[in-house]
């Protein structure tokens, strides 16, 4: 059997070089480059602001693609030949992946802590976006703006349905920024702690919404009166002119991040479009096209001048990334599933 | 065709040659069946098989029954008992508004009933996740119903319908309700209105001949339905994860969860033959509860 | 159980179609009564408005001197026996007889008791215990008919009940039935289309026709003495020949003066429109004009024979053109007396034979 499959990849090759000289210059001129992330309005702003960029300067081809998780991604490298070269990923599934061994090393010499945190980069990712999960809240129901998790929690002061996320990732952040548990010393997560947190914010609470879609319809439609959201997610419903606001305070900043598949057949591209997307000049971009995320290169800030009001849409600008916490991508991927778990039981029960 | 098989068997008519034909009539028969098997075998024995193999195959790909062991956590726990909770309701509910309307149904002239049947299948035509969005708007704290109640003065404070078990329940009942409805109707179609007069003449009253006679015939039906809405609740994902408000957990939801949030296949597989085991042994009690076997004489 | 019944003034408008008209009927204490017509002439309706299933428009029927109408039909005390069996297929045969039996809240033992008293009645015992989707047509009848009387109902209505089973089944449950009811003595109302059934099985015969009650007579008097054509006809093979009135009250056919019966009325009810009703079997032949004087005599032509196994069929015809049978024993066929085609014959038939009827309905 293997033998017989051998057989039919050599001649298919064979036919692929063959076809490929008689087209010599065409394929040559431009590298291409597959880039598989996630889908939706998210997507058009990472692509405008890092992809086309960074492969304009490279002069790459880019060719989009769309992936369902980490699980998807090992099922290639597993296969011994990913189509994608190129990842989008959540922080802790970048971590997750290291750990597996799942990607290409990348070469980060040139990036400091001054630039990039060490937190958001590891030895074969680098994170490429901050995004925020912030507290929202309806000022038609909410007569006093709230401040903290702490308010949030707080129901004789803050009256109103409550809505937070069903997954656990920041969610047991938030619960115990909310106990008084310091900024600083979140990490390692006290589970049982959050936990317990929440079970006493339950009665208030009217749903754990599950995708973001329907955290914007919650709020957006009044369903719920207060809700920790992706700030991504909250702003379009401020700008329709619904009577939302929402506040940085004690925001959690998560990262998205960039990976190579082991074994993908552009890696040397895909590595090189990678520092292209992290460097200063391009992160740039995520200040003027991306609202409510944020360049994760702090250099970023340097390489122009940005106005007032875009820089106080960047959730990792100075006056906005002091307020937040930043997750540790890491303490995810090694205890997510166990909290995970806690966390549905804790919400069933 | 006579001519050549006669010739095949030199001739004769004899034992051998009806032994021969009776075989190759068997073989046509089989070979009629066999893209139903290969279908059959691909898309389902194979994959349940495979199902099978992974639940026992653990994280370091060593023979293991850590992923059942798992499933004594209080969150598989709970989630199992929701998902058959919900199954039941859904099912008794659909039963107790599905079958008076395939009564009603089965009553009316064909042409009327035709008209209406159109009102039941309809839903069938819009897809699950637009009808879910669709409850979403009725049943939420602004929404319509809601709104209409306090409007009316009925209520004060609007009611939670959605994002709960409530909203989950509805939501559920309405996509399923038509597979609790046809199969009933045609079953009911095919009881005689004679037996009805027949029960009326030997004395029982209208509700008497229907519980003494129409209802146990419809019984094949109401097996049936109550079958197919049960086991496609089991199995429900879409709906109860919109209107469940995170609160309802079903168990197509863990097993996505342990695909997609854990990678974890195996624990995923053991999920999947828990749930095809307890649905078998459910699908069995209901044959015992129903007789449908018995039904027309008891072979 | 032996009750009167008398039906009243019953109609019944289905829109502007009406089904029943102005029907009355006295059915007699333990009577065998066959409502006999052809389908769609409201004999059915008739049926079903006694059984209570279908309201009349006005009318009154009287059970033994008590309104019968008023009451649901669960409680009018009617056994039932339908033309396709009716047998609840989810019951054995002793749970179907058992059934009304059960309604009543008889004790166990009595219902044992009367199941098998029943099912001796219509021969059926050992089939106690059988599915009913294992008993062949005439047994299915057997226990419908077992079910309907186990309970003694007051009537017993039977819905073209015999016409689903084949010729020879059915010949031997008509004399099945009619022994059954020599022994019950229940009043009995049955419906058919099957003119010779009605004969065989009823004390009396109502024919329907067009929703109308025609004629209520015992079965010899409907068959002899018709007082329609369509009663002459449905009943019976019928050859009619117009009849011409005479001023004087005296009628003819062809220009022959008719010699008419001597019972009352025979000529009182001929009217403009009148027919002379000839049926085969009661008509002789002869080469010459018969020349006795109680026998009306008609020359025709003869036109075939047809051999029918018992007798034999002689179609001939009239000087206007048209045919007329005549059944011929084989005794008189052994005599000779079957003419050649086209040889002329004389038709005759006794006065007493020679039915005049009205040519309305």
């Amino acid at each position: 059997m293997a033998g017989m499959a051998d057989k039919a990849r050599r001649r298919i090759l064979a036919i692929l070089v063959a076809s490929s000289a008689l087209v010599p210059c065409v394929a040559a001129a431009q590298d291409s480059v597959t880039v598989a992330g996630y889908g939706g309005a998210m997507r058009k702003g990472f692509d405008a602001a890092l992809v086309n960029p960074a492969a304009q300067k490279l002069s790459l081809k880019i060719r989009s693609e769309t992936h369902s998780d980490l699980p998807s991604i090992r099922v290639q490298v597993q296969s011994g030949a990913p189509a994608w070269d190129l990842v989008h990923l959540g922080g802790d599934e970048c971590a997750r992946g290291e750990s597996e061994g799942l990607f290409e090393p990348l070469d980060l010499s040139k990036i400091d802590d001054a630039s990039v945190p060490a937190a958001a980069r590891g030895k074969s990712w680098v994170a490429t976006n901050y995004y925020s999960v912030v507290l929202a809240w309806r000022t038609d129901k909410v007569k006093q703006p709230p401040k903290s998790w702490a308010d949030f929690w707080d129901a004789k002061a803050f009256p109103g349905r409550r809505a937070i996320a069903g997954l656990a990732q920041e969610t047991l952040e938030i619960a115990l920024l909310a106990d008084g548990v310091p900024k600083d010393k979140l990490y390692p997560l006290d589970v049982e702690r959050a936990l317990a947190a929440i079970k006493r914010l339950k009665p208030q609470i009217g749903v754990f919404w599950t995708t973001g879609a329907q955290s914007t319809q919650l709020i957006k439609d009044g369903e719920v009166d207060l809700i920790a959201i992706y700030g991504s997610r909250v702003s379009p419903v401020i700008e329709d002119g619904s009577a939302v606001q929402f506040t940085y305070d004690q925001g959690i900043l998560g990262y998205g991040c960039i990976a190579i598949p082991k074994g993908a057949k552009n890696a040397a591209k895909a590595k090189e479009l990678a520092l292209a997307m992290v460097s200063p000049e391009i992160q740039a971009n995520i200040i003027e096209k991306m609202d409510n995320y944020g360049p994760v290169n702090a250099k970023a800030y340097e390489v122009r001048k940005f106005t007032s009001e875009q820089l106080a849409k960047t959730n990792s600008s100075p006056q906005n990334a002091g307020k937040q916490v930043l997750i540790d991508a890491a303490w995810w991927a090694k205890n997510g599933d166990k909290a995970e778990e806690a966390f549905k039981s804790a919400i069933l029960q | 065709m006579t001519g050549m098989i006669a010739a095949a068997s030199s001739g004769t008519a004899d034992a051998s040659y009806f032994a021969r034909a009776e075989r190759r009539e068997a073989w046509s028969f089989a070979l009629l069946a066999l893209p139903g098997l290969v279908v059959i075998g691909l898309l389902l024995i194979v994959p349940v098989g495979w199902l099978f193999v992974l639940s026992f195959i653990g994280k370091d790909g060593g023979v293991s029954l850590e992923n059942y062991a798992r499933l004594a956590q209080p969150v598989y726990v709970i989630t199992f008992v929701t998902t058959f909770q919900i199954a039941g309701i859904v099912t008794l509910g659909s039963i107790l508004l599905g079958y008076p309307v395939a009564y009603l149904l089965s009553q009316l002239s064909p042409r009327a009933a035709a008209i209406c049947m159109i009102f039941v299948i309809l839903p069938f035509w819009t897809s699950v996740l637009v009808r879910t969005y669709a409850w979403l708007v009725l049943l939420q704290r602004r929404g319509l119903i809601n709104s209409w109640l306090v409007s009316l003065g009925i209520i004060n404070e609007p009611i939670p319908l959605v994002n709960n078990f409530i909203g989950t329940t509805i939501g559920m009942l309405h996509v399923l309700l038509p597979f609790m409805i046809l199969p009933l109707y045609s079953s009911m179609k095919t009881i005689d209105g004679d037996y009805l007069k027949a029960a009326s003449s030997c004395g029982a009253s209208p509700m008497r001949a229907f519980w003494d006679v129409f209802f146990p015939l419809s019984r094949p039906g109401l097996f049936a339905g109550t079958v197919l809405v049960f086991i496609l609740s089991l199995g429900f994902y879409l709906t109860p994860a919109l209107l469940g408000g995170g609160r309802v957990s079903m168990w197509s939801m863990q097993i996505a969860t342990n695909v997609s949030t854990y990678s974890n296949w195996g624990a995923a597989s053991a999920l999947g033959v828990l749930l095809l085991v307890v649905t078998i042994a459910i699908l069995a009690a209901l044959n015992k509860v129903f007789r449908v076997d018995k039904l027309y004489g008891g072979r | 159980m032996k009750v009167p019944v008398s039906i009243r003034g019953l109609s019944k408008k289905f829109g502007s179609f009406e089904a029943l008209k102005d029907i009355n009927l006295d059915i007699a204490p333990g009577e065998f009564v066959t409502l006999l017509g052809p389908s769609g002439s409201g004999k059915t309706t008739l049926l079903q408005v006694l059984a209570g299933f279908v309201t009349p428009t006005s009318g009154s029927i009287l059970v033994a001197g008590e309104e019968l109408l008023t009451r649901p039909p669960h409680q009018r005390e009617i056994g039932l026996v339908f033309q396709n069996y009716a047998l609840f297929p989810h019951m054995n045969v002793f749970e179907n007889i058992a059934y009304p039996l059960k309604l009543r809240r008889l004790p166990r033992s009595e219902i044992e008791t009367r199941v098998r008293g029943a099912l001796d009645m219509v021969r059926l015992s050992q089939f106690i215990d059988r599915p009913v989707d294992k008993l062949s047509g005439g047994q299915k009848q057997r226990v419908a008919l077992a079910r309907a009387i186990v309970f003694e109902p007051r009537i017993l209505l039977m819905d073209e009940s015999l016409s689903a089973l084949d010729k020879k089944l059915r010949e031997q449950m008509q004399i099945e039935l009619r022994h059954l009811h020599e022994r019950l003595h229940t009043t009995t109302v049955f419906v058919t289309h099957d003119q010779r059934e009605a004969l065989t099985m009823s004390d009396r015969i109502a024919v329907i026709n067009n929703g109308a009650l025609i004629q209520f007579d015992t079965p010899r008097a409907i068959y002899d003495r018709p007082r329609t054509r369509f009663v002459a006809d449905f009943v019976g093979e019928t050859t009619f020949l117009p009849v011409e009135l005479g001023t004087s009250g005296g009628a003819s056919v062809f220009g022959t003066p008719l010699r008419l019966p001597d019972h009352a009325g025979a000529v009182a009810a001929a009217q403009s429109d009148s027919w002379l009703a000839l049926r085969p079997e009661k008509l002789a032949l002869s080469p010459a004009a018969s020349p006795e004087t109680n026998v009306n005599s008609f020359s025709a032509v003869a036109r075939e024979t047809i051999f029918q196994g018992d007798s034999l069929l002689v179609i001939a015809g009239f000087p206007d053109g048209q045919s007329i049978a005549v059944r011929l024993v084989p005794q008189e066929a052994n005599r000779g007396l079957v003419p050649l085609p086209g040889q002329p014959i004389h038709i005759n038939v006794h006065r007493n034979d020679s039915i005049l009827v009205s040519g309305d309905v």
